[in-house]
């Protein structure tokens, strides 16, 4: 095992490893990109431009242009694995999301009913989809949806990891990212208010969505154990500014007896499974432990999460990860606010280990160089036994 | 309040839904005024907005009671007249350029209405001189500008900027909201105030109107 591997273990296991690690979202082509000093894949430019675009929307009318997206997807999980490295980060979420399907230049659906808008950055990388609502409105609709590329995805991620984990698995503790999780794949692809009323009134229908969801999940958690990447992340935005979305009762009721099987799976196959949800989810965290997580992400500081008060109440049962802001710290900070924010965030959750230090999230805009000093300072902080903690920590 | 408004409060402000449009519609048959029917409604609201804020309710229900609404007003609507709407004062709002996200800017819209708002919503994508355009054409107060995309928040200061630019500002307030929305983001674009969720957003822009 390598010390990589041997230190988020035992952040993950809730003992002290030789250091707090450091792990990254590698989820944007523009961060991995400007890692690798790389130039942005043309797609994107060719998106943007007048006469390029007209000739992409009779490309991707044709039969078969799915296959050159997830193609294009598949080299992401790569580049980001490469990028992870580079960075010498501990840890890195790598997604493998071969489920985008072009509808013209500017709009694309994905397999679940997601329609999406396309969304390329400043510097011409394409960037993460813009949801803008979801296609399936009824039960009618949910019977009508070609499930056969839900279905084949499994085999795609398992073959995706095992060529990733075999070229950087020896450097880096992989999280393997699969799919939206089954909140978000209960709610995005009916849209929020069709899902509120769903929610009270058609729950036998939201619960054949979320039953058929969560087995397919328990799929993609053997397809990467089979691979062998040793960690999961099931990203599932629950909550948003000032909360949960739904009342946590009736996310427990619709959703808790499948979260436990999907830890459970994942607890069999000796894989860690990480809860990823943005926003307010100080509410929640008792959930995530009674539904089995080992950890939890990203503990959001804009969101208003407190980390020294979410590691007194569950850092003896759950490993934090997380917590450094993407709106400000790791975008146009100076390099004594990153170490302050990075000093601050190890000095709330650093003790005893059971904290992996991350971005709160990825976007475009995030400076690799915050991110090499969020590197560096968490070298100088996170050495074990702690020094420069506060006393409330 | 009579029986029927009693009922009508008491359907939306419990999320009993099923019968609301037509229990309205047989309140209006058996004479009651459909302004006050709007007003039950509207007090309803008020208590869906306290009961979330004490924590008991949570988005998803202040969304259903905003659908809720919405049906209801659908039916009040041709026998309200233009009076009966809007007494508050006119909002702006919109998901800014670049930003297409829509549940929270949304809600706003809908929690604006029942507090007796006149609500201009110009949508999602929405370029600034859109929003100066609606401002002007709508004597407008306030403008609500949703953001949840943390790459497209430099659009909060492009809307500040071009209502300066048009000489508006000093008579027109600016709130934001969105998940990439701090105080940080509000200081650096010149807004006035930042809305966490639609509850308080009513509250700022009520305080702004009175």
């Amino acid at each position: 095992m390598s010390d990589k591997h041997r230190r988020v273990l035992d952040a993950l296991e809730l003992r002290e490893p030789d250091r707090v690690p450091v792990m990254d979202l590698m989820n944007e082509f523009s961060t991995c990109n400007a890692i690798l000093e790389k130039k942005p894949n043309p797609l994107g430019k060719m998106l943007r431009d007048p006469r390029a675009s007209k000739l992409m929307d009779r490309l991707f009318a044709l039969p078969g242009s799915a296959q050159l997206t997830d193609r294009e997807m598949e080299r992401f999980t790569h580049l980001g694995a490469a990028a992870a490295v580079r960075m010498d980060y501990d840890a890195a979420w790598l997604s493998c999301f071969p489920v985008l399907r072009f509808r013209d230049s500017r709009t694309m659906t994905d397999i679940f009913g997601r329609l999406c808008d396309v969304s390329v950055d400043a510097a011409g990388n394409l960037a993460n989809p813009i949801y803008r609502e979801g296609l399936i409105k009824s039960p009618a609709d949910w019977n009508a949806w070609p499930k056969r590329d839900i279905l084949r995805l499994p085999e795609k991620v398992n073959r995706v990891f095992r060529e990733v984990q075999q070229a950087y698995g020896d450097r880096l503790f992989i999280f393997a990212f699969a799919n939206y999780g089954l909140f978000e794949n209960a709610w995005q692809p009916m849209g929020f208010e069709r899902f509120a009323v769903a929610a009270r009134k058609e729950k036998d229908f939201l619960r054949r969505v979320i039953r058929f969801y969560a087995d397919l999940h328990c799929m993609l958690v053997e397809a990467a154990a089979d691979a062998g990447v040793p960690g999961f992340i099931h990203t599932d935005d629950l909550a948003y500014k000032s909360g949960p979305m739904l009342s946590p009762r009736l996310i427990d009721e619709l959703f808790g007896e499948h979260y436990r099987r999907l830890t459970e799976t994942a607890r069999a196959l000796g894989v860690k499974i990480v809860m990823h949800s943005c926003g307010n989810t100080t509410s929640l965290l008792e959930h995530f432990v009674s539904w089995g997580f080992d950890a939890v992400h990203p503990l959001e500081p804009t969101a208003g999460v407190d980390l020294a008060a979410a590691k007194r109440e569950v850092g003896d049962r759950l490993c934090l990860i997380g917590n450094l802001d993407i709106t400000h710290v790791l975008v146009d900070a100076t390099r004594e606010e990153v170490f302050e924010a990075v000093r601050q965030a190890i000095s709330d959750a650093g003790k005893g280990g059971g904290f992996i230090l991350a971005p709160d999230h990825s976007h475009p805009d995030i400076s690799v160089q915050r991110l090499r000093w969020m590197v560096e300072a968490a070298r100088e902080y996170g050495a074990y036994p702690l020094k420069n903690q506060d006393m409330r920590g | 309040m009579g029986e029927y408004m009693e009922r009508v409060k008491s359907a939306l402000a419990n999320l009993e839904d099923d019968d609301l449009a037509s229990l309205l519609r047989e309140a209006l048959e058996a004479g009651e005024e459909a302004a006050d029917l709007l007003a039950a409604m509207s007090e309803a609201m008020v208590e869906v907005g306290e009961r979330f804020e004490a924590g008991e309710y949570y988005l998803a229900d202040l969304v259903l009671a905003g659908e809720v609404m919405k049906d209801g007003v659908a039916v009040l609507e041709p026998h309200l007249s233009a009076g009966d709407k809007g007494a508050k004062g006119t909002v702006v709002i919109c998901t800014v350029k670049g930003d297409i996200h829509d549940i929270g800017k949304n809600l706003v819209g809908t929690m604006l209405s029942s507090a007796g708002f006149q609500v201009v919503d110009l949508g999602v994508d929405v370029p600034a001189d859109k929003v100066v355009e609606a401002v002007k054409a709508n004597s407008a107060r306030a403008v609500g500008l949703s953001v949840l995309l943390t790459t497209m928040v430099g659009s909060v200061g492009e809307v500040v900027d071009s209502l300066k630019e048009a000489g508006l500002r000093d008579g027109v307030k600016v709130a934001v909201g969105g998940a990439c929305v701090t105080d940080e983001v509000v200081e650096r674009y010149g807004a006035d105030a930042m809305g966490r969720d639609a509850v308080e957003a009513v509250r700022i822009f009520s305080g702004w109107m009175e």
